[in-house]
């Protein structure tokens, strides 16, 4: 992911010399190209930034379960703000600023062979609040998805094979987080991105974007609204689009033509989702498709905490572009920043893709 | 011995509206295991005493002490083999019937035998002094290295041959050491007075109108006894700092207000004594904490509730508090925080009717037993409701008009005050 030319580098886990097409280290076997998660690393936290602030509180703990034993205010999960870098792509999932943690769940991996061009794997999940411990379910969802996604790119299946899969093996582990308080759920979508296509797959509300970049890059990018374009005039390359439809009421009642997508956002329904991954509704239909692309550009997979103030796909490749196509990870910190600058009412998760995936 | 578990199960709602302080939850408290692990015989840490009023009264109506004495015998046959028992006779003095020596039997066929004789011999005749009944049960218990301590106390009359102040002061020494519980036969005994006994000692307190009926009371609260497994269990309640702890009760089985008898451990955490537990007992407790107010979007703990024995955390529930600017979220009202709202006030409506009544203030005695017909129907505590019927007369049942009965039955206005803390459980509300 650096690009390094030699032909060896050393084991993360033991050391030892491995090629950099290795998938795992012939010594120790651990694998050298992980999925990344937003899980984040427990225990960070060993002073409560409210009761420190103060210089007459005295110094008190953090509790096992992540509370100040003093003030009892919950310390800000190793989840709150999580960015992941794998230079193919980057993510950036955020608790927002008004729920108390932050039950959006990212997974990012990629795929690099000698043989073929690298894959561009990311899935993002947000955990249905109205669910218990939606936190959960939406990191195991991204999680057991993610594992399967990798293996099908790695093993050269169809995408949209394995992009099936993957939901399948996602609601599998939902079953496992199912408990006497219910069935955690959570929305879930996925893209996998190669050389000449991306392979979608949704359930629920969150999306994935195709942003189009300018094809010269110093120029802003292209917005959606195709009447910018010469009349009669093909179109150089595909114009920024969103390229999932959400599962939700609000998408629903905009297609029979009921309501204009601003009124149906503006409507209380806008957030009921018809469809999501979880214990308690077996009968999920995944909605899977594959678009042949060609740059350049970026895929954008996030929830709805970031469309939900800019949802024309022309917007956000105008904040993500061109920037993005080189750094992934400021591309996504400016897009969340954004969100949390308007309100942040919900968790904020983005993934980007710079298209066509290629190490630099 | 190694310790059982609990379970400890919060329900509230945990949202706040923004500024909001005040945080109420329900924590069910389940001690794990079933119940028939406590068969079998007893590893001699149960310890059980029996206290019989044989006051001159017990023989008016001469069956009075005969049943006393049958019932005495009922609980003893069912005292484990191996566990620790003794028998005490009360009067203005208080005497130790079996063993006569004033220790305690390990219970076996012989033991048993011999306790059947001496209870058999005994005949009433003499006052009533309970503060030296207890006082003798007390250092009866000392003799035994038995931890489960339970005891039984019978009376017929009021407490006429020592001052209130006398059995206070026995009463709270026992606090702590063993738990009672007492039962009246009859109508001439006062239903506060032994009812200051049960609570402070982590008792139940009911009446027993027909002496026929002691036999079977007495032989189930020895079974109970027999089934417990774990003494001085401590439910320990943490805060954060600047956080008030308003209330901590038991609401179920019965109404006991627990938050005078906090024993504070330190500047953040109180225990509050639960007594002892029997495997896959289950009760139900309101905690109501004032917490300084967060900001939206926020979460913090407002309260840590744990069961303690020996200081040692054997289960943990978090009580919760979120701030939100989501009304429909910060309005909900939590079913069973309102339930049993509810009952605290129908047992506080009972008896403060009651005390109305026999003040003559038939005003107030109406309104206060009104509301509880209305309460009791609302909850659907239907026993309740049944012994609130023998003393008013319901005309409409929703808005608790009544009227008081011009005769009532005194064991009727008895049994309903000694009941009227029991409450009705409701079911957790699924989301």
């Amino acid at each position: 992911m650096d690009g390094r030319s030699t032909e060896d580098v050393e084991c993360s886990s033991c050391g030892a010399l491995v090629g950099v097409w290795d998938r795992y280290c012939e010594s120790c076997g651990t694998d050298l190209a992980p999925p990344v998660d937003s899980a984040g690393t427990p225990g960070s936290l060993t002073e409560c930034p409210v009761c420190s602030a103060d210089p007459e509180a005295p110094p008190g703990g953090i509790s096992a379960d992540g509370y100040c034993e003093v003030c009892g205010h919950k310390m800000p999960s190793d989840r709150d703000h999580v960015p992941v870098n794998l230079g193919l792509l980057a993510g950036l999932s955020d608790r927002g600023q008004r729920h108390a943690r932050n039950e959006d769940a990212m997974a990012l991996a990629t795929s690099r062979s000698r043989e073929k061009p690298p894959v561009a794997i990311a899935v993002v999940c947000d955990g249905v609040s109205t669910s218990p411990r939606p936190d959960e379910a939406s990191l195991a969802a991204a999680r057991a998805a993610v594992r399967v996604l990798l293996t099908g790119a790695r093993m050269d299946e169809d995408p949209e094979e394995t992009s099936r899969e993957a939901v399948r093996a996602a609601f599998t582990a939902l079953g496992g987080v199912a408990g006497p308080d219910g069935a955690p759920a959570c929305t879930y979508a996925s893209a996998v991105v190669d050389a000449d296509s991306a392979t979608v797959c949704w359930l629920g509300d969150s999306r994935v974007y195709w942003l189009a970049a300018a094809p010269d890059a110093d120029q802003p990018a292209v917005p959606e609204d195709a009447t910018t374009r010469p009349v009669g005039q093909a179109p150089q390359w595909p114009v920024s689009k969103c390229l999932t439809k959400d599962d939700s009421l609000a998408a629903e009642l905009v297609a029979t033509g009921l309501l204009t997508e601003e009124e149906a956002m503006a409507s209380p329904q806008a957030h009921v989702i018809t469809q999501w991954l979880g214990a308690d509704f077996p009968d999920y239909h995944p909605h899977v498709r594959r678009i042949p692309l060609s740059g350049p550009g970026a895929i954008l997979v996030c929830s709805d905490g970031l469309w939900n103030y800019r949802p024309e796909a022309g917007d956000l490749a105008a904040l993500a572009l061109p920037g993005g196509l080189k750094s992934p990870l400021d591309a996504v910190t400016e897009l969340v920043k954004i969100a949390n600058d308007m309100g942040g009412r919900d968790n904020i998760t983005a993934v980007l893709v710079p298209f066509p995936p290629s190490t630099p | 011995m190694s310790q059982p578990g609990f379970t400890v199960d919060v329900d509230h709602n945990q949202y706040l509206p923004e500024g909001g302080r005040d945080v109420s939850a329900i924590a069910t408290v389940i001690s794990e295991g079933t119940p028939a692990a406590a068969a079998g015989a007893d590893s001699g840490g149960s310890a059980e005493i029996i206290i019989v009023d044989c006051s001159g009264s017990m023989d008016v109506p001469h069956s009075k002490i005969a049943q006393a004495r049958a019932a005495t015998v009922a609980a003893i046959d069912v005292v484990r083999d191996g566990a620790h028992f003794a028998v005490i006779a009360g009067t203005s003095f208080a005497r130790p019937v079996y063993p006569p020596a004033g220790t305690m039997a390990v219970a076996s066929p012989q033991t048993r035998a011999e306790a059947r004789q001496a209870v058999n011999g005994l005949r009433a005749g003499g006052g009533t002094a309970i503060g030296k009944w207890l006082q003798l049960a007390s250092q009866v218990f000392r003799t035994s290295p038995a931890t489960l301590r339970h005891a039984i106390l019978l009376t017929d009359g009021r407490n006429q041959h020592e001052t209130p102040e006398e059995l206070a002061t026995v009463v709270s020494a026992c606090d702590g050491f063993f738990t009672c519980d007492c039962r009246g036969v009859g109508t001439d005994w006062e239903v506060s007075e032994l009812r200051k006994i049960s609570s402070t000692l982590l008792g139940t307190v009911d009446i027993i109108p027909d002496p026929a009926g002691l036999a079977a009371d007495f032989e189930a609260m020895t079974r109970n006894a027999m089934s417990k497994q774990v003494a001085d269990v401590a439910l320990r309640v943490w805060t954060p700092q600047q956080a008030e702890v308003r209330f901590v009760k038991q609401v179920s089985p019965t109404v006991e207000d627990l938050s005078a008898r906090r024993v504070t451990t330190s500047a953040q955490v109180g225990d509050y004594p639960t007594g002892a537990w029997g495997p896959g007992e289950s009760r139900d407790y309101h905690v109501g904490i004032r917490v300084q107010p967060g900001f939206v979007g926020q979460e913090m703990l407002a309260a840590r509730i744990s069961l303690v024995v020996d200081s040692q955390v054997l289960g943990q529930g978090l009580v919760r508090a979120n701030w939100t600017d989501d009304e429909a979220l910060s309005t909900r009202i939590n079913s069973r925080v309102a339930h049993y709202t509810g009952q605290a006030e129908l047992a506080s409506a009972i008896q403060a009717g009651l005390e109305a009544k026999k003040q003559g203030d038939e005003e107030t005695a109406t309104a206060k037993l009104g509301r509880a017909v209305a309460l009791a129907k609302e909850s659907g505590n239907e026993d309740t409701a049944k012994l609130l019927a023998k003393v008013v007369d319901v005309i409409d049942e929703a808005t608790g008009t009544v009227r008081l009965k011009k005769k009532v039955d005194d064991a009727d206005q008895m049994a309903l005050d000694t009941r009227s803390t029991k409450t009705v459980r409701v079911r957790k509300e699924h989301v």
